[in-house]
Protein backbone atom coordinates (compact mmCIF):
# COMPACT_ATOMS: atom_id res chain seq x y z
CA UNK A 1 0.00 0.00 0.00
CA UNK A 2 1.19 3.29 -1.08
CA UNK A 3 2.51 5.98 1.31
CA UNK A 4 -0.13 8.09 -0.33
CA UNK A 5 -2.69 5.87 0.05
CA UNK A 6 -1.95 5.34 3.52
CA UNK A 7 -2.59 8.97 4.70
CA UNK A 8 -6.17 8.86 3.75
CA UNK A 9 -7.02 5.86 5.71
CA UNK A 10 -8.89 6.85 9.00
CA UNK A 11 -6.76 4.68 11.29
CA UNK A 12 -3.61 6.44 10.18
CA UNK A 13 -5.14 10.14 10.10
CA UNK A 14 -6.12 9.13 13.84
CA UNK A 15 -2.55 8.20 14.89
CA UNK A 16 -1.02 11.09 13.09
CA UNK A 17 -3.26 13.08 15.08
CA UNK A 18 -3.40 11.43 18.68
CA UNK A 19 0.20 10.95 18.79
CA UNK A 20 0.86 14.48 17.92
CA UNK A 21 3.12 14.31 14.66
CA UNK A 22 0.49 16.78 12.60
CA UNK A 23 2.66 19.33 13.73
CA UNK A 24 4.21 21.15 10.52
CA UNK A 25 8.05 20.88 11.74
CA UNK A 26 7.46 16.83 12.07
CA UNK A 27 6.57 16.89 8.38
CA UNK A 28 9.40 15.46 7.65
CA UNK A 29 9.19 12.89 10.50
CA UNK A 30 5.46 11.87 9.92
CA UNK A 31 6.43 10.76 5.96
CA UNK A 32 9.76 8.71 7.18
CA UNK A 33 6.48 6.78 10.00
CA UNK A 34 4.14 6.68 6.60
CA UNK A 35 6.71 4.46 4.89
CA UNK A 36 7.63 2.32 7.55
CA UNK A 37 3.98 1.54 7.75
CA UNK A 38 3.34 1.10 4.61
CA UNK A 39 6.57 -1.54 4.45
CA UNK A 40 4.38 -3.50 6.92
CA UNK A 41 1.17 -3.01 5.27
CA UNK A 42 3.67 -4.87 2.11
CA UNK A 43 4.87 -6.90 4.48
CA UNK A 44 2.08 -8.59 5.69
CA UNK A 45 0.09 -7.81 2.99
CA UNK A 46 -2.98 -6.04 4.88
CA UNK A 47 -4.28 -2.63 5.46
CA UNK A 48 -3.60 -0.51 8.42
CA UNK A 49 -7.42 -1.25 9.67
CA UNK A 50 -6.63 -4.78 8.63
CA UNK A 51 -4.03 -5.03 10.93
CA UNK A 52 -6.01 -3.54 13.75
CA UNK A 53 -8.65 -5.85 13.21
CA UNK A 54 -6.51 -8.60 13.19
CA UNK A 55 -5.36 -7.52 16.65
CA UNK A 56 -9.50 -7.75 17.39
CA UNK A 57 -12.15 -10.37 17.87
CA UNK A 58 -15.93 -10.13 18.46
CA UNK A 59 -17.01 -11.72 22.06
CA UNK A 60 -20.00 -13.93 22.55
CA UNK A 61 -22.06 -10.94 23.43
CA UNK A 62 -21.11 -9.02 20.56
CA UNK A 63 -18.13 -6.79 21.93
CA UNK A 64 -15.26 -5.65 19.99
CA UNK A 65 -12.16 -7.09 22.10
CA UNK A 66 -8.45 -7.25 21.86
CA UNK A 67 -7.59 -10.83 21.19
CA UNK A 68 -4.42 -11.77 22.67
CA UNK A 69 -3.49 -14.04 20.13
CA UNK A 70 -3.81 -11.96 17.66
CA UNK A 71 -1.93 -9.42 19.18
CA UNK A 72 0.66 -11.58 19.68
CA UNK A 73 0.92 -12.93 16.30
CA UNK A 74 1.22 -9.31 15.06
CA UNK A 75 3.80 -8.77 18.09
CA UNK A 76 5.79 -11.22 16.50
CA UNK A 77 5.26 -10.53 12.79
CA UNK A 78 6.31 -7.06 13.79
CA UNK A 79 9.49 -8.45 15.50
CA UNK A 80 9.91 -10.71 11.90
CA UNK A 81 9.44 -7.31 9.46
CA UNK A 82 12.44 -5.89 11.86
CA UNK A 83 14.44 -8.86 10.84
CA UNK A 84 13.50 -9.01 7.22
CA UNK A 85 14.70 -5.43 6.79
CA UNK A 86 18.47 -6.19 8.16
CA UNK A 87 17.32 -4.17 11.77
CA UNK A 88 19.13 -4.55 14.90
CA UNK A 89 19.65 -2.78 17.97
CA UNK A 90 18.53 0.27 18.84
CA UNK A 91 17.11 1.18 15.03
CA UNK A 92 14.93 -1.83 15.46
CA UNK A 93 13.67 -1.96 18.20
CA UNK A 94 12.30 1.89 16.84
CA UNK A 95 11.10 0.88 13.94
CA UNK A 96 8.79 -2.18 15.53
CA UNK A 97 8.19 0.20 18.11
CA UNK A 98 6.78 2.91 15.73
CA UNK A 99 4.31 0.31 14.35
CA UNK A 100 3.29 -0.51 17.87
CA UNK A 101 2.37 3.01 17.93
CA UNK A 102 -0.21 3.26 15.39
CA UNK A 103 -1.63 -0.25 16.68
CA UNK A 104 -1.39 1.63 19.97
CA UNK A 105 -3.21 4.98 19.12
CA UNK A 106 -6.11 2.58 17.86
CA UNK A 107 -6.67 0.84 20.86
CA UNK A 108 -4.46 -2.06 20.82
CA UNK A 109 -2.45 -1.81 24.31
CA UNK A 110 0.58 -3.50 23.51
CA UNK A 111 4.25 -3.02 24.16
CA UNK A 112 7.54 -2.95 22.72
CA UNK A 113 10.87 -3.59 23.91
CA UNK A 114 12.85 -0.87 25.45
CA UNK A 115 16.20 0.46 23.92
CA UNK A 116 18.80 0.43 26.80
CA UNK B 1 9.50 13.53 54.37
CA UNK B 2 7.18 14.44 56.59
CA UNK B 3 3.80 12.13 56.21
CA UNK B 4 1.43 14.11 54.39
CA UNK B 5 3.92 14.89 51.75
CA UNK B 6 4.81 11.42 51.31
CA UNK B 7 0.95 10.75 50.63
CA UNK B 8 0.59 13.52 48.64
CA UNK B 9 3.92 13.04 46.42
CA UNK B 10 3.21 9.10 45.71
CA UNK B 11 1.70 8.74 42.62
CA UNK B 12 2.49 5.28 40.12
CA UNK B 13 6.01 6.65 38.59
CA UNK B 14 6.85 4.61 35.61
CA UNK B 15 9.36 6.00 34.26
CA UNK B 16 12.74 4.63 36.08
CA UNK B 17 16.05 4.58 35.91
CA UNK B 18 17.06 1.07 34.34
CA UNK B 19 20.64 1.45 35.53
CA UNK B 20 20.25 2.76 38.58
CA UNK B 21 19.83 -0.64 41.06
CA UNK B 22 18.02 0.16 44.20
CA UNK B 23 20.14 0.18 47.97
CA UNK B 24 19.16 -3.12 49.60
CA UNK B 25 18.66 -0.68 52.78
CA UNK B 26 15.73 1.16 51.36
CA UNK B 27 14.01 -2.18 50.40
CA UNK B 28 14.27 -3.22 53.73
CA UNK B 29 12.41 -0.15 54.67
CA UNK B 30 9.79 -0.96 52.70
CA UNK B 31 9.60 -4.52 53.55
CA UNK B 32 9.64 -3.03 57.28
CA UNK B 33 6.40 -0.59 56.62
CA UNK B 34 4.18 -3.24 54.86
CA UNK B 35 5.27 -5.59 58.05
CA UNK B 36 3.93 -2.92 60.00
CA UNK B 37 0.91 -2.59 58.55
CA UNK B 38 -2.96 -2.92 60.27
CA UNK B 39 -3.74 -6.73 59.90
CA UNK B 40 -6.65 -8.45 60.99
CA UNK B 41 -6.11 -11.70 63.77
CA UNK B 42 -2.65 -10.21 63.45
CA UNK B 43 -2.29 -12.69 60.49
CA UNK B 44 0.36 -12.75 58.37
CA UNK B 45 -1.37 -12.05 55.23
CA UNK B 46 1.64 -10.54 53.35
CA UNK B 47 4.26 -12.40 51.56
CA UNK B 48 6.82 -10.70 49.35
CA UNK B 49 9.41 -11.57 46.46
CA UNK B 50 11.99 -9.24 46.12
CA UNK B 51 13.81 -9.68 42.35
CA UNK B 52 16.68 -7.61 41.20
CA UNK B 53 16.12 -7.33 37.63
CA UNK B 54 19.40 -8.28 36.30
CA UNK B 55 19.77 -11.06 38.97
CA UNK B 56 17.23 -12.79 36.72
CA UNK B 57 18.98 -15.20 34.11
CA UNK B 58 18.19 -14.17 31.16
CA UNK B 59 16.25 -16.87 29.67
CA UNK B 60 13.85 -16.39 33.19
CA UNK B 61 13.24 -12.98 32.36
CA UNK B 62 12.36 -13.35 28.71
CA UNK B 63 9.20 -15.80 30.09
CA UNK B 64 8.28 -12.64 31.78
CA UNK B 65 7.86 -10.74 28.72
CA UNK B 66 4.53 -10.30 26.96
CA UNK B 67 2.97 -8.23 24.54
CA UNK B 68 1.74 -6.05 26.79
CA UNK B 69 4.10 -6.50 29.86
CA UNK B 70 7.94 -5.32 28.67
CA UNK B 71 8.77 -1.80 28.65
CA UNK B 72 7.94 -1.89 33.01
CA UNK B 73 10.23 -4.87 33.43
CA UNK B 74 13.09 -3.30 31.39
CA UNK B 75 13.09 0.13 32.96
CA UNK B 76 12.72 -1.16 37.02
CA UNK B 77 15.41 -2.09 38.40
CA UNK B 78 13.80 -4.31 41.36
CA UNK B 79 10.70 -6.33 41.27
CA UNK B 80 8.46 -6.99 44.46
CA UNK B 81 6.29 -9.97 43.67
CA UNK B 82 3.45 -9.70 46.37
CA UNK B 83 1.11 -12.42 47.27
CA UNK B 84 -1.85 -12.94 50.00
CA UNK B 85 0.08 -16.75 51.56
CA UNK B 86 -3.62 -18.30 51.56
CA UNK B 87 -2.79 -19.88 54.80
CA UNK B 88 -3.18 -17.18 56.74
CA UNK B 89 -5.90 -18.28 59.18
CA UNK B 90 -3.49 -20.54 60.22
CA UNK B 91 -2.61 -20.04 63.84
CA UNK B 92 -4.84 -17.24 64.34
CA UNK B 93 -6.47 -18.66 68.02
CA UNK B 94 -2.85 -18.24 68.75
CA UNK B 95 -1.88 -15.29 67.47
CA UNK B 96 -4.83 -13.25 69.09
CA UNK B 97 -3.99 -15.04 72.39
CA UNK B 98 -0.67 -13.56 72.46
CA UNK B 99 -2.20 -10.10 71.50
CA UNK B 100 -4.94 -10.56 74.88
CA UNK B 101 -1.76 -11.79 77.32
CA UNK B 102 -0.18 -8.36 76.10
CA UNK B 103 -3.43 -5.95 76.43
CA UNK B 104 -3.34 -5.45 73.15
CA UNK B 105 -6.54 -6.92 73.21
CA UNK B 106 -8.55 -6.57 76.27
CA UNK B 107 -11.53 -7.03 78.66
CA UNK B 108 -12.52 -3.58 78.59
CA UNK B 109 -12.87 -4.39 74.77
CA UNK B 110 -14.46 -7.97 75.97
CA UNK B 111 -11.82 -9.96 74.79
CA UNK B 112 -10.33 -13.07 76.77
CA UNK B 113 -8.57 -16.29 76.12
CA UNK B 114 -11.53 -18.02 76.60
CA UNK B 115 -13.43 -16.06 73.99
CA UNK B 116 -10.53 -16.49 71.17
CA UNK B 117 -10.80 -20.33 72.10
CA UNK B 118 -14.38 -21.26 72.55
CA UNK B 119 -16.43 -18.90 69.99
CA UNK B 120 -13.84 -16.42 68.18
CA UNK B 121 -12.13 -19.62 66.30
CA UNK B 122 -14.86 -22.45 65.99
CA UNK B 123 -17.61 -19.85 65.40
CA UNK B 124 -16.46 -16.88 63.59
CA UNK B 125 -12.78 -17.63 62.32
CA UNK B 126 -12.89 -20.98 61.08
CA UNK B 127 -15.71 -20.73 59.23
CA UNK B 128 -14.02 -17.56 57.63
CA UNK B 129 -10.78 -20.29 56.54
CA UNK B 130 -13.11 -22.07 55.28
CA UNK B 131 -14.62 -20.09 52.79
CA UNK B 132 -12.94 -19.72 49.62
CA UNK B 133 -14.59 -16.18 48.56
CA UNK B 134 -14.43 -14.78 52.17
CA UNK B 135 -10.52 -15.90 52.89
CA UNK B 136 -9.37 -14.27 49.42
CA UNK B 137 -11.65 -10.70 49.95
CA UNK B 138 -9.81 -10.50 53.63
CA UNK B 139 -6.78 -11.21 52.16
CA UNK B 140 -6.65 -8.88 49.05
CA UNK B 141 -8.11 -6.23 51.98
CA UNK B 142 -4.86 -6.94 54.01
CA UNK B 143 -2.33 -7.79 51.46
CA UNK B 144 -3.18 -4.16 49.84
CA UNK B 145 -3.05 -2.20 53.42
CA UNK B 146 0.86 -3.70 53.45
CA UNK B 147 1.49 -2.72 50.04
CA UNK B 148 0.33 0.41 50.85
CA UNK B 149 2.81 1.34 53.57
CA UNK B 150 5.62 -0.30 51.27
CA UNK B 151 4.53 2.46 48.02
CA UNK B 152 4.61 5.33 50.85
CA UNK B 153 7.64 4.23 52.05
CA UNK B 154 9.45 3.55 49.07
CA UNK B 155 8.31 7.71 48.03
CA UNK B 156 9.34 8.22 51.23
CA UNK B 157 12.69 6.81 50.49
CA UNK B 158 12.85 9.08 47.15
CA UNK B 159 12.13 6.24 44.93
CA UNK B 160 9.87 6.07 42.60
CA UNK B 161 7.28 3.23 42.37
CA UNK B 162 3.97 1.72 40.83
CA UNK B 163 1.95 -1.08 41.56
CA UNK B 164 1.70 -3.46 37.95
CA UNK B 165 -0.92 -6.10 37.21
CA UNK B 166 1.14 -9.64 38.40
CA UNK B 167 3.15 -11.02 34.99
CA UNK B 168 3.30 -14.52 34.26
CA UNK B 169 2.10 -16.09 37.98
CA UNK B 170 2.68 -19.18 37.03
CA UNK B 171 6.32 -18.63 35.41
CA UNK B 172 7.03 -16.54 38.76
CA UNK B 173 6.20 -19.80 40.84
CA UNK B 174 8.02 -22.01 39.04
CA UNK B 175 10.92 -20.06 38.32
CA UNK B 176 11.68 -18.53 42.14
CA UNK B 177 10.21 -21.55 44.53
CA UNK B 178 6.99 -19.47 45.28
CA UNK B 179 5.28 -21.97 47.69
CA UNK B 180 1.11 -23.10 46.48
CA UNK B 181 -0.63 -21.19 49.23
CA UNK B 182 0.63 -17.94 47.50
CA UNK B 183 -1.70 -16.02 45.70
CA UNK B 184 -0.47 -13.20 43.52
CA UNK B 185 -2.11 -10.06 44.17
CA UNK B 186 0.76 -6.91 42.35
CA UNK B 187 3.95 -6.44 40.95
CA UNK B 188 5.29 -3.63 42.23
CA UNK B 189 7.88 -1.32 40.13
CA UNK B 190 10.83 0.15 41.84
CA UNK B 191 13.76 2.30 41.11
CA UNK B 192 14.86 5.74 40.78
CA UNK B 193 12.33 8.16 38.54
CA UNK B 194 13.72 9.22 35.32
CA UNK B 195 10.74 11.72 35.12
CA UNK B 196 10.31 14.65 37.54
CA UNK B 197 9.43 13.34 40.61
CA UNK B 198 6.28 14.86 40.09
CA UNK B 199 5.58 12.58 37.41
CA UNK B 200 3.58 15.42 35.37
CA UNK B 201 1.57 16.45 38.77
CA UNK B 202 -0.89 15.16 40.93
CA UNK B 203 -3.44 12.68 39.71
CA UNK B 204 -6.81 14.01 39.68
CA UNK B 205 -9.00 12.94 42.36
CA UNK B 206 -13.03 13.57 42.87
CA UNK B 207 -13.75 16.10 45.72
CA UNK B 208 -14.03 14.82 49.47
CA UNK B 209 -17.92 15.68 49.19
CA UNK B 210 -18.00 13.68 46.41
CA UNK B 211 -16.17 10.41 47.66
CA UNK B 212 -17.67 11.00 51.47
CA UNK B 213 -20.25 10.97 53.81
CA UNK B 214 -21.37 12.58 57.25
CA UNK B 215 -23.97 11.16 59.60
CA UNK B 216 -25.66 9.44 56.56
CA UNK B 217 -24.90 8.98 52.86
CA UNK B 218 -27.45 11.79 51.54
CA UNK B 219 -25.00 14.10 53.56
CA UNK B 220 -22.03 15.09 51.72
CA UNK B 221 -18.64 15.58 53.51
CA UNK B 222 -18.33 19.08 53.77
CA UNK B 223 -14.86 20.41 53.49
CA UNK B 224 -13.09 23.21 55.52
CA UNK B 225 -11.22 25.47 53.39
CA UNK B 226 -8.70 26.36 55.93
CA UNK B 227 -7.74 22.54 56.18
CA UNK B 228 -7.77 21.88 52.15
CA UNK B 229 -5.37 25.10 52.22
CA UNK B 230 -3.38 23.40 54.93
CA UNK B 231 -3.15 20.56 53.52
CA UNK B 232 -1.82 22.24 50.53
CA UNK B 233 0.83 23.90 52.66
CA UNK B 234 1.40 20.50 53.69
CA UNK B 235 2.16 19.00 50.80
CA UNK B 236 -0.91 16.22 50.90
CA UNK B 237 -2.93 18.06 48.17
CA UNK B 238 -0.49 19.56 45.21
CA UNK B 239 -0.20 20.90 41.75
CA UNK B 240 -2.31 18.90 39.40
CA UNK B 241 -1.22 17.34 36.61
CA UNK B 242 -0.51 17.83 33.47
CA UNK B 243 2.74 20.13 33.55
CA UNK B 244 2.71 22.22 31.17
CA UNK B 245 5.88 20.57 30.11
CA UNK B 246 4.33 17.45 30.73
CA UNK B 247 3.94 15.51 27.34
CA UNK B 248 7.25 16.75 26.25
CA UNK B 249 8.78 15.13 28.96
CA UNK B 250 6.83 11.96 28.20
CA UNK B 251 8.02 12.52 24.39
CA UNK B 252 11.39 13.34 25.02
CA UNK B 253 11.42 10.33 27.97
CA UNK B 254 9.81 7.85 24.90
CA UNK B 255 12.39 8.58 22.20
CA UNK B 256 15.34 8.42 24.54
CA UNK B 257 14.49 4.16 24.98
CA UNK B 258 12.95 4.52 21.25
CA UNK B 259 9.24 3.67 22.89
CA UNK B 260 6.18 4.62 20.68
CA UNK B 261 4.79 8.25 21.13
Amino acid sequence: MSVENIKTVESVKHWIEDAGYNSPKRSQEVEHLLNELSDFCDFTEKDPDELVESCLRTTKSGDISISAKGRREIDDTIGEFVKSKGLSGHNAIVVGNNIRGFLIHNGVFMQGKVSL
Amino acid sequence: MEFKRVVGTRRSVRWLKPWRPVEREKIQVMLEAANRASRSMNADYPRALVVNRDDIPEEVRETLYNPTTSVELDLAPTYIFWYIDMNYAQGAPDRLKELVKQHALSPSHGWSESYVDKFLWPQVLKPIAENPAILMFMGATEVGIAICNALNAAVDEGLGTCLHAFTAPEKVKQAFNVPDSWFPVWLQLVGYPLEEPEAGGQRPRKSLSYMFFEGNCDTPWKEDEKVTEKLKEEGLIQTPGPFPYREQEVRMLSRMFGLPE
